[in-house]
């Protein structure tokens, strides 16, 4: 078992667009140097320089098929910054849900006050 | 708790990301809501958290000062202070703004990661669509980020991790 990758290191490694690129690829199934060549539009040492660079810092799995070397994602080096993006993405989720609540809360408001309603002072803003 | 809307974060690069929403209300008004304290106040801070200080100076080269307060896990009471610096107003389109980290003082905490955001708020048929384009300052301030947690999201769960992590937990 390889050391363990630091943070950076992975960084380092997925900062190359056509390393993301072949990370998303192996999301889909294991693939050959070829295959992953020919889908990215590669030449083979171009598509085995990447790899490797995946390989060392435990993102992409290798094992030998005859004279083929079969990649795959491996890795649980990447578990953390997903992990962020997802929090990330759920807290902008929320933070935007409250907007969309507070805006119709508003606007129910207004038009209360346009249409001269007698004003209801149950339900007006308690839930913002 | 999932977030009610399907739209997915945005991955532009490894340090640039993007979340969109349309709402449904007018743009003078949802960019109000995104530009004065007495409405950010109601919705920015995380359920169950308050923003009891909020001073903006809503201009280029002006700063918004506000503190998020709420519950931590272990049920001490946090306190999360932001500056966000405006570089650039196109009233009511679009807002550019560094988002950092501070103090009580309003000091900006050099260490700590800074981010930029770039919002647009886009007329789609009587309702508003906006999109929050981020972009970390750096790779190191990424980093950073990714090992502290989520600092206002730490009292969240997340629910479903999509099929990406799936596959790496395979």
């Amino acid at each position: 078992m390889a050391r363990l990758s630091t943070t950076t290191d992975v960084f380092n490694a997925i900062a190359e667009p056509q390393r993301r690129a072949i990370l998303e690829l192996l999301t889909e199934g294991e693939l050959s140097v070829n295959e992953i060549a020919e889908a990215l539009d590669l030449n083979q040492p171009q598509a085995s320089k990447h790899l490797r660079v995946l390989h060392e810092v435990d993102l992409v799995d290798v094992r030998r098929e005859g004279r083929q070397r079969i990649y795959q994602l491996q890795s649980e080096s990447l578990k953390p910054v997903h992990d962020w993006v997802q929090q990330f993405e759920q807290f902008w989720g929320r933070r935007l849900d409250r907007l969309d609540d507070y805006l119709q809360s508003l606007q129910k408001a207004k038009t209360r006050e346009e249409t001269n309603d007698e004003p209801s002072n149950t339900e007006d803003g308690t839930d913002l | 708790m999932m977030s009610r809307a399907t739209q997915k974060m945005e991955r532009i690069s490894e340090r640039e990301f993007a979340v969109s929403r349309t709402f449904a209300a007018p743009r003078d008004l949802v960019w109000q809501a995104w530009t004065q304290c007495e409405h950010l106040q109601q919705w920015w801070a995380p359920e169950g958290w308050s923003v009891p200080v909020c001073k903006m100076d809503f201009r280029v080269g002006g700063t918004w000062h506000y503190c998020m307060k709420g519950p931590m896990p272990d049920g001490s009471e946090a306190e999360s202070w932001g500056l966000t610096v405006y570089q650039e107003i196109v009233e009511p389109e679009l807002i550019v703004a560094l988002d950092q980290f501070a103090d009580a003082a309003g000091n900006v905490s050099p260490e700590m990661p800074k981010m930029l955001n770039t919002i647009t708020f886009t007329p789609v048929d009587g309702r508003t669509k906006v999109t929050n384009h981020f972009e970390v300052a750096s790779a190191d301030d990424l980093e950073t980020l990714i090992n502290m947690g989520m600092e206002e999201g730490m009292t969240q769960s997340w629910d479903q991790l999509d099929a990406l992590l799936t596959q790496l937990q395979k």
